[in-house]
């Protein structure tokens, strides 16, 4: 990661620009034992608290870890209930990013993230078209499977 | 061109990203 992926011009200006950046030791302590640390690189999404809401194991290249910190920082908005705050960082990877890893994921958390908005089933369903027919192998169109019945 | 500065300093990070509404990136590395 320190020889790739972080002195990356998009990676760095993204990480300056959106997130608080700390590096420790694999066996820093107590903070290896608090987040289970037990392979590296290790990346975590924390929020302002402390509280571990994303985690990234083993290398990414840039083109790959920039809409997998934004699918981080989805979720810590997403996990407390910030549900506007997570939309443009998901729509942001699934428009800029969609052929990333993160980019299924962050398909279906939009159709819940709109669900919830909304209280209609039907960003659900369109989820799960849209999974079915971008990323039809993928984890998350297995997972949005039931949405197609609604 | 940015460049990301590290900080270990685990309890200042806290405390600046409550100041500034933004989330930590955690990173644990080996440099071995």
């Amino acid at each position: 990661m320190g020889a790739v992926t972080y002195p990356d011009s998009r990676v760095a200006e993204f990480v300056v620009s959106r997130m608080i950046p700390v590096q420790l030791l694999f066996d820093a302590q107590p903070y290896a034992a608090q987040y289970n640390i037990k392979w590296t690189p290790t990346m975590i999404v924390l929020d302002p608290e402390g509280k571990e809401h994303h985690r990234i194991v083993g290398f990414l290249p840039p083109d790959e870890f920039v809409p997998g910190l934004l699918l981080g920082i989805a979720k810590v908005s997403f996990d407390r209930d910030d549900l506007e705050g997570a939309l443009p960082d998901l729509e942001r990877i699934i428009s800029s990013y969609p052929r990333s890893a993160a980019a299924p994921e962050a398909m279906y958390l939009r159709g819940v993230v709109q669900y919830k908005t909304t209280h209609k089933a039907e960003p659900l369903k369109e989820a799960f078209e849209q999974l079915k027919r971008d990323y039809p192998s993928s984890e998350w169109a297995k997972r949005a499977m039931p949405y197609g019945l609604l | 061109m940015a460049e990301v500065k590290w900080t270990s300093d685990m309890s200042a990070a806290l405390s600046l990203a409550k100041s500034e509404g933004k989330p930590i990136l955690l990173d644990f590395f080996n440099p071995g």
